[in-house]
């Protein structure tokens, strides 16, 4: 299903709050991330990074519009700024790449496709904008190319399985407890239910 | 603690929240090229006293923030001494079979210490600006859209909510007797038990307040009066003639004395 109005002021409301949850989620998850980076290193972290690409995926899909994903990873960063993130800067330039990361997953299935696959692709497109703006940011050049491999694969492995499949799995138990039945997610899976209600009829 | 900070009245309080906004990706830009130790660690000294002249915060109080960075940035000594990307010439001493060389060293501080630039660099500006002031500011002077600014601040605004709403979630799940996770996958389920329905409360509430908001006439257009006007003033002007006078003396420092 292709949806190509602009975004009215429900589902904009919609995406701050659920960004803003993540927003909150993600601050705590940098500490988290700091921690395990101090200790296990790059590789470490990576394995842990793709919770940051969660908001996103989760918005993408329960409202499938264009522009959904870029949206919604930058108000979960806005929200980590505004709740005091100690790095502001990385934090928007990591919102923005990230977003734009994920949105290019769905936009290369012209917003037609959610499914599985296609967000761990997201997942795995948000981690590698990830890579590569913290590469250039923190001066990853500078270690031996043998790590950042191990740390770009694991942040792609992470990617897909944190933010791809962990995202739909929340999404879904969303879907499951009715308050998305006004979006499209809650539509598809009405749609679904009815379908399968009508089966026996025929 | 930190709204005192941000509603207090100091020189950085006063700067326009986009220009300090810029100021941040400037100074990551800046730094992005720079593999010494002693630039980024003059400029972290500077930065760290601007704060407290400009911004009013007790030294104690930032380190508190600082302290915790402080095992982050030094991850990237040791990464640097065990994975670097080629190995200086210059070794110190031996760990095992694995020279360690003063360059690598030399390039882990100076990687650590550009991270400790930036989390001081923001934290100048988080303990410096109202949120909504930063909101404003974006909405006013960044074409931000209405409707996505506003229904952010009334996103943000609902976080204390959001806390008391997670007591209660997991006060009803104690009562029903879920009890206390033990060990590692219960405690990732945990954590899903409490974000459903905690996100499900928002939305729930994100789809009333939109609904609010425009039954009171909002409409998200451009052409719409403000409560508060984020203005320009000389004081934007200051900062930014200082932020250039501290790039350009750090790059002349770095010229004449830390490339050596």
């Amino acid at each position: 299903m292709k949806n190509t109005k602009p975004l009215n002021l429900r589902e904009i409301v919609v995406i701050a709050s659920i960004s803003a949850v993540f927003g909150v989620l993600y601050l705590l998850w940098v500490f988290f991330g700091q921690l395990i980076q101090g200790i296990f290193g790059p590789v470490g972290h990576g394995l842990i990074s793709g919770f940051w690409i969660m908001a996103p995926i989760v918005c993408a899909y329960i409202i499938r519009k264009p522009g959904v994903a870029l949206i919604a990873e930058l108000v979960a960063a806005g929200t980590e700024i505004l709740a005091g993130s100690v790095n502001a800067g990385a934090v928007l330039i990591l919102g923005l790449t990230q977003g734009f990361g994920a949105e290019l997953a769905l936009a290369l299935f012209l917003y037609r496709s959610y499914r599985l696959p296609v967000l761990m692709l997201a997942g795995m497109f948000g981690t590698l904008a990830n890579f590569i703006t913290i590469y250039f940011m923190y001066g990853y050049s500078q270690y031996s190319s043998i790590i950042t491999t191990f740390m770009l694969v694991a942040m792609l492995v992470s990617g897909a399985i944190l933010a791809g499949w962990g995202s739909k799995s929340i999404a879904d138990a969303l879907g499951r407890t009715g308050v998305l039945d006004n979006f499209a997610l809650g539509k598809i899976n009405r749609q679904k239910r009815v379908k399968k209600d009508d089966l026996p009829h025929h | 603690m930190i709204e005192n900070h941000q509603k207090s009245n100091h020189f950085l309080q006063q700067v326009n929240p986009t220009l300090k906004l810029i100021s941040i990706l400037t100074v990551i830009f800046f730094m992005m090229p720079i593999f010494d130790p002693w630039t980024p660690f003059v400029f972290l000294l500077l930065t760290i006293n601007a704060i407290k002249v400009l911004g009013g915060v007790s030294l104690r109080f930032l380190f508190k923030f600082l302290a915790p960075l402080s095992l982050f940035a030094f991850s990237f000594v040791w990464i640097n001494v065990v994975f670097p990307s080629e190995r200086g010439e210059t070794i110190l001493f031996t760990i095992g079979s694995m020279p360690v060389a003063l360059e690598n060293i030399k390039t882990g501080i100076s990687l650590g210490l550009r991270s400790l630039i930036f989390a001081s660099w923001s934290l100048l500006f988080v303990l410096t600006t109202e949120p909504t002031k930063f909101m404003l500011s974006l909405i006013q002077h960044c074409r931000l859209p209405p409707r996505l600014g506003y229904g952010m601040m009334a996103a943000y605004r609902f976080l204390p909510l959001f806390q008391e709403e997670l007591n209660q979630v997991r006060a009803a799940h104690r009562i029903r007797g879920l009890g206390e996770p033990k060990g590692f996958t219960d405690r990732v389920y945990e954590i899903k038990r409490y974000l459903i329905p905690l996100l499900a409360s928002a939305i729930r509430k994100a789809e009333r307040i939109a609904i609010a908001m425009e039954s009171k006439g909002f409409d998200g257009s451009r052409q719409r009066s403000y409560y508060t006007i984020i203005k320009w003033t000389s004081k934007d002007l200051l900062f930014s003639t200082g932020l250039i006078i501290l790039f350009s003396g750090l790059l002349l420092l770095r010229k004449s004395y830390f490339l050596l």
